[in-house]
């Protein structure tokens, strides 16, 4: 077994409502090696972007316990760094400035912080965009800065909240073999909240598989189609047949 | 005040296909600032030809002529530079400290929200009453001079900034914030870094209502008390039936409001840019 990155210890979460407290997270817990790529699939509404969150440090739990490369999770730390469903870019900051602001805290020197960000806009593609704002940008190109924002700061865990359900099918699909591709190229331990099974799979070393409300890890699986995968591997048939393992489970949990 | 609006909107660009006089003059008339200039030419000449043929009362009304004459001796005798000043300097001044503390003010209440709760009832009290009804107390305390409509103009313009930034710090995006905490923002550090900028819209808003208000509540103020300014002149002149020269007071201080409001649109596409 691979060095261990992040482990997640029976974890639970509740948020009141108008109708009493509402659980969302029953007693959840897995645990990620180093350098891998875990996807955690379940339906929407069904606690995985709460738990992203707590593993952000932007929630706490009521229950459980939470360690990144054996230290406990107490808030946002600069180690991890999150990719947001609706981007969170700054509208009022070029591109070069919205990857400096994930940046700005991490008291490096402005050369080394502009260095950073400047290698971050190259590996995302995004050179000769510097100066562009958010809003004259397409969504895919909007998620590609997040995606810099999120890798200059040189995180130790990638967190995505379901990077690319805001961007179109086919940006969908390109951009998915680039994060692929980034993360294999440079290891980095990514977790990754999706409801698309097929991204949970290509993207994934390992897929844990969410019940709905209150969510409870029903199943871990290995995806077994070695990297790198190009985009051709969804139509395989190891691909198809684990996809339909996959929605299977789901179907049996809602 | 009918003032031309710009030539932002309108049909510019009919007309034109043939060359020749003709179709360059239809080109020249369609275009909205010559439309506008139109309007004022035959408002003024109809003002004029009432004025001397005696349709209308030239003891209230003056006549355009005679108006620009007036205006153009207090041009070169110095007074309308004067006035200006004297109104100018409360203004800017009052808008100024109204805007600094105004903006400050409402957007720690709208990011420290236990400082927030305890302030906005006052907030809510001396925003809802008739400032107005305030004069006779600030003129008392300080006395007929700039300060007291320095402090005339602070109260018209420090409450809209206010509410405004309130509004604008409460309505940050939750995103946005979240995202300056996973990258380690503090909650006084992520005030300057998002909360600011996400509420400039509302500061703007809150500005523009501010420095029109603040124009209304000087000139009022100088009608009450003043010994020079703009206002003091129109409410001067019409006191002593000096017709012409107030409507030249009267069209001056138009005139700047009317710069006022157009520099603040230009401010607000500066400001705004990457909107």
């Amino acid at each position: 077994m691979r060095e261990r990155s992040l482990e997640v210890i029976e974890v639970s979460k509740s948020f009141p409502t108008a109708q009493g407290r509402l659980q969302v997270l029953d007693g959840v817990s897995f645990s990620q090696a180093r350098g891998e790529v875990l996807s955690i699939v379940g339906a929407s509404g069904s606690g995985k972007t709460t738990l992203l969150r707590i593993v952000a440090g932007l929630d706490t739990p009521d229950d459980g316990v939470l360690r990144l490369n054996g230290r406990e999770i107490d808030g946002p730390g600069p180690e991890r760094s999150l990719i947001f469903q609706q981007f969170g870019l700054m509208p009022w900051l070029s591109v070069v400035e919205n990857v400096l602001f994930g940046l700005a805290p991490s008291g490096l020197s402005k050369t080394e912080q502009a260095d950073r960000a400047k290698d971050a806009i190259g590996r995302v593609g995004l050179q000769g965009f510097e100066d562009f704002h958010p809003k004259a940008l397409s969504g895919g190109m909007q998620q590609r800065v997040g995606i810099a924002r999120a890798l200059a700061v040189g995180p130790r865990l990638l967190l995505c909240d379901e990077p690319f359900a805001s961007v179109d099918a086919m940006t969908r699909q390109t951009m998915q073999t680039d994060l692929l591709n980034i993360v294999t190229r440079e290891g980095v331990t990514v977790l990754l909240v999706t409801h698309d099974i097929e991204e949970a799979l290509f993207l994934g070393d390992r897929v844990v598989v969410f019940s709905s409300r209150p969510a409870r890890v029903i199943e871990e699986i290995d995806v077994e189609i070695p990297k790198p995968r190009e985009h051709s591997v969804r139509t395989s048939t190891g691909f198809q047949e684990q996809r339909a393992m996959v929605w299977e489970l789901l179907q049996a949990t809602a | 005040m009918g003032a031309p609006s710009g030539n932002r909107v309108g049909a510019g660009d009919a007309g034109g296909r043939r060359t020749g006089e003709p179709a360059r003059l239809r080109t020249l008339a369609a275009r909205p600032g010559t439309l506008s200039l139109l309007i004022l030419v035959l408002v003024l000449g109809g003002w004029e030809a009432g004025g001397r043929t005696g349709a209308l009362d030239t003891f209230f009304f003056s006549t355009p002529s005679v108006i620009a004459v007036k205006a153009w001796t207090l041009l070169a005798n110095g007074d309308l530079l004067f006035h200006t000043l004297r109104t100018g300097y409360a203004y800017v001044a009052g808008v100024v400290i109204a805007i600094a503390i105004g903006a400050t003010c409402g957007l720690a209440m709208g990011w420290w929200r236990r400082f927030g709760d305890v302030v906005d009832p006052y907030v809510v009290f001396f925003s809802a009453m008739p400032r107005i009804a305030l004069f006779p107390v600030i003129i008392l305390i300080f006395g007929i001079g700039d300060l007291s409509r320095t402090v005339i103009v602070f109260l018209g313009v420090v409450f809209p900034v206010l509410f405004n930034a309130y509004i604008g710090a409460k309505q940050t995006p939750r995103l946005l914030i979240d995202v300056g905490r996973v990258f380690g923002y503090s909650h006084n550090r992520l005030f300057t870094a998002v909360v600011l900028p996400a509420a400039l819209p509302y500061l703007i808003a809150g500005f523009r209502i501010g420095v029109t208000l603040g124009i209304i509540m000087i000139v009022v103020a100088e009608f009450l008390a003043a010994s020079a300014g703009l206002g003091q002149q129109i409410a001067v002149t019409a006191q002593s039936y000096q017709i012409a020269e107030m409507w030249a007071w009267v069209l001056y201080t138009s005139f700047y409001a009317l710069l006022i409001v157009r520099g603040t649109d230009y401010f607000e596409r500066w400001a705004m840019r990457w909107a």
